[in-house]
């Protein structure tokens, strides 16, 4: 499958598939983005039930079984790896370049 | 005391959260509301410190569990679930906690897609309906030209040569089976054209919503 149509990730998308490298239901993965983001990106509930829904049509998350009957847990596929990664070097590359012209 | 108000909203969920917030204002909270009718049960809020924010998502789900772990999540996050079934499409929800998000949605084009899912919604009825109406009208169970033959909608042997009150009685008692016989196939028709309405009116709310999202990003 060709990953590179993901590209560029949102932010949003790019700190909750980071968020889901553990696995944690909706609620975690909200405070798990706040807490990485220095509090910069706060996704509220009805945003966050959306990007779930994308992420698990793309196979880019997948929901694992959990003891919590009431939540829905969620971890990041292999496909969603790759593309994280494919990003993150998207991404590096950017800065690099910035570096290069002296920013 | 408690205070039940009535209004119809079609697909302008923004004029219905509008709406709902200026009785608020008012020192009310919306305590429930009806998923079968358009009443809303007001009663007067104890907060004094913050004026509750009631916001308006729109979702249909197929199983019980997944309306469920919808729900969980924005009471995790601090939105109370006050008016909404598995399938009404309306949910509402009541800011419960004062350090919650203001919104449900934190950005413009998750807002933008809540008309998106009720356009689908009501156009995909109006398609399920359309084949119905389609083979009926062509196999002549609907008449849709009725209004010209009038009479012929009448079945009693002899009625037009009848008068007097023997006439109105007989007229009068098949009438509402007359009207049955010649117009069922026009409310059909009506309901299409307003499920059409509807998608259509959705659809525009959409798109509008999504523009908004580009000015602010261009």
């Amino acid at each position: 499958m060709n990953l590179e149509k993901f590209l560029p990730l949102t932010e949003t998308t790019y700190y909750i598939l980071i968020a889901l490298l553990e696995e944690g239901h909706g609620y975690h993965i909200m405070q798990k983005v706040e807490e990485l983001s220095n509090n910069r990106v706060r996704i509220a509930a009805g945003t966050m039930y959306g990007a779930i829904e994308n992420l698990l049509r793309q196979n880019l998350i997948s929901a694992v079984p959990s003891d919590d009957k009431r939540r829905k847990v969620y971890k990041i596929t292999e496909e969603g790896r790759d593309v994280l990664k494919l990003e993150s070097n998207r991404l590096r590359f950017l800065v690099e370049v910035a570096n290069q012209n002296g920013l | 005391m408690d205070m039940k108000k009535y209004k119809l909203f079609s697909v302008n969920l923004k004029k219905e959260e509008n709406w709902i917030q200026s009785i608020i204002e008012q020192g009310y909270r919306l305590k429930r509301k009806s998923p079968w009718s358009a009443c809303y049960e007001f009663e007067p809020s104890e907060e004094k410190n913050f004026i509750p924010i009631v916001r308006i998502d729109y979702r249909l789900f197929k199983k019980r569990e997944e309306f469920e772990d919808y729900i969980m999540m924005f009471e995790d996050s601090g939105w109370k679930h006050i008016g909404g079934t598995k399938n009404s499409g309306c949910q509402y929800f009541e800011k419960s906690k004062k350090d919650a998000s203001e919104d449900i949605f934190s950005d413009q084009s998750s807002k933008a897609e809540r008309y998106k899912r009720i356009s689908n919604n009501w156009l995909s009825i109006m398609i399920a309906y359309l084949p119905i109406v389609i083979v009926f009208i062509s196999t002549g169970i609907f008449k849709i030209d009725s209004f010209f033959h009038l009479k012929e909608l009448y079945y009693t042997p002899g009625l037009w040569e009848l008068s007097g009150f023997s006439f109105w009685r007989a007229f009068l008692f098949e009438t509402p089976f007359a009207l049955m016989r010649g117009f069922s196939g026009w409310l059909f028709i009506a309901m299409i054209f307003l499920y059409g309405l509807f998608g259509l009116k959705a659809l525009y709310w959409y798109h509008k919503e999504k523009k908004l999202n580009d000015n602010i990003h261009h």
